[in-house]
């Protein structure tokens, strides 16, 4: 899909404002780090931070909350990376106050579904240049 | 990863036939790496169902939804207030998905439209290639890495059959025989007294339930008193 064309941002609100529970995850992690060692990507990718369940959380769904779903397609293809790229969605990775990420990365991945920003299996790098 | 290949489309549509809204459930996981139930297939086969049931006038509406993935209930709780709208749903995902998402909707009739082919790899861009049956008995160490369950025909353990052709199984010169082809990898890492060891009758764990528990749990799924969950233990391999 066109990287400029628009979003829609009512729905992707919408979206976010089923899902409080979620934003309020995000306000009371301290990044501690703790989940980047439950994290196998993490550990296998010499310790790479962008891996980190919370960098990832943090990043994608976290970033739609703080500009209250204004984001752009572009910013939404960024988002790919992070959220299918880097995360299996194994739900594995543990957090001492009990935050669900892999909730988190799946909703924020579901955001991007409904807005046409997807993984395509089909689609090497260089195909999509 | 586990590959999927859609069912033909007659099929799928004779499935849902009787149904006026249908919802087709894609999974984000490994279906959708092999092109046969993510996100794009699931739209796509709604197409053609909508296309075709329109031009036979039968009034249909199908939606799609995909979640990320269908083998886990708290990626499933995505569907339970969509699910209930919908007089069945289409599963896009492997086998396992589609009984987990039937377990958690039991009064919604749910459909494959994936058939589930084998755990195997990416040879290249759509073509996928069977490595691995399950079988829960691998004995790769004593074959140089070559799986005589899911390469020989009869899936021997214990050496070829009095088939062999050189190279070639007798079912068919184009396919290889996997006993010659162990022999050499065995050769060319100078284990071949690996062939002469005798395995074991295979038990064929996979032809009951697979239920395994990785170790350091065992205390965690050990029964709480005896005979509690015999039941379930007798199918732990």
């Amino acid at each position: 899909m066109d990287a400029v064309s628009l979003v829609e941002e009512n729905s992707i609100r919408k979206m976010l404002d089923q899902k409080k529970n979620m934003e309020f995850f995000l306000s009371v992690c301290v990044g501690c780090g703790m989940c980047a060692d439950s994290c196998f990507l993490y550990v296998n990718n010499n310790k790479d931070p962008s891996y980190m369940p919370s960098y990832k959380a943090v990043h994608s769904l976290g970033k739609m909350y703080r500009k209250k779903g204004r984001v752009s397609r572009r910013e939404l293809e960024e988002m790919k990376d992070l959220i299918w790229d880097k995360c299996v969605l194994c739900t594995r990775c543990y957090c001492p106050v009990g935050i669900s990420i892999p909730s988190m990365i799946s909703w924020a991945r579901s955001i991007c579904r409904s807005q046409g920003v997807f993984r395509e299996y089909d689609q090497t790098d260089e195909l999509s240049k | 990863m586990v590959k999927g290949k859609r069912k033909p489309f007659e099929e799928i549509k004779d499935m849902v036939r009787r149904h006026r809204k249908v919802l087709n459930v894609g999974c984000g996981g490994c279906v959708s790496v092999c092109y046969a139930g993510g996100m794009k297939e699931v739209n796509i086969l709604n197409e053609q169902l909508r296309a075709s049931f329109k031009q036979e006038d039968v009034p249909f509406i199908i939606d799609a939804y995909t979640v990320e993935r269908q083998c886990n209930q708290d990626l499933l709780a995505e569907l339970d207030n969509v699910a209930p709208k919908y007089e069945a749903m289409l599963s896009m995902a492997c086998g396992a998905g589609c009984q987990y998402l039937a377990e958690r909707f039991p009064g919604i009739p749910v459909y494959p439209a994936i058939n589930t082919m084998f755990i195997g790899v990416d040879k290249e861009i759509g073509l996928f290639e069977e490595r691995c049956r399950a079988c829960g008995s691998c004995v790769l160490g004593l074959t140089g890495g070559i799986c005589p369950v899911t390469r020989c025909a009869k899936s021997l353990f214990n050496g070829p059959c009095g088939g062999t052709n050189q190279t070639s199984c007798e079912v068919s010169k184009d396919i290889p025989c996997a006993w010659y082809d162990i022999y050499f990898r065995l050769k060319e890492i100078g284990q071949l007294d690996n062939i002469l060891r005798v395995r074991e009758p295979m038990q064929w764990k996979n032809t009951t339930r697979g239920v395994f528990v990785q170790e350091g749990y065992e205390e965690r799924f050990a029964p709480k008193e005896k005979g509690g969950i015999s039941k379930l233990l007798d199918r732990i391999h």
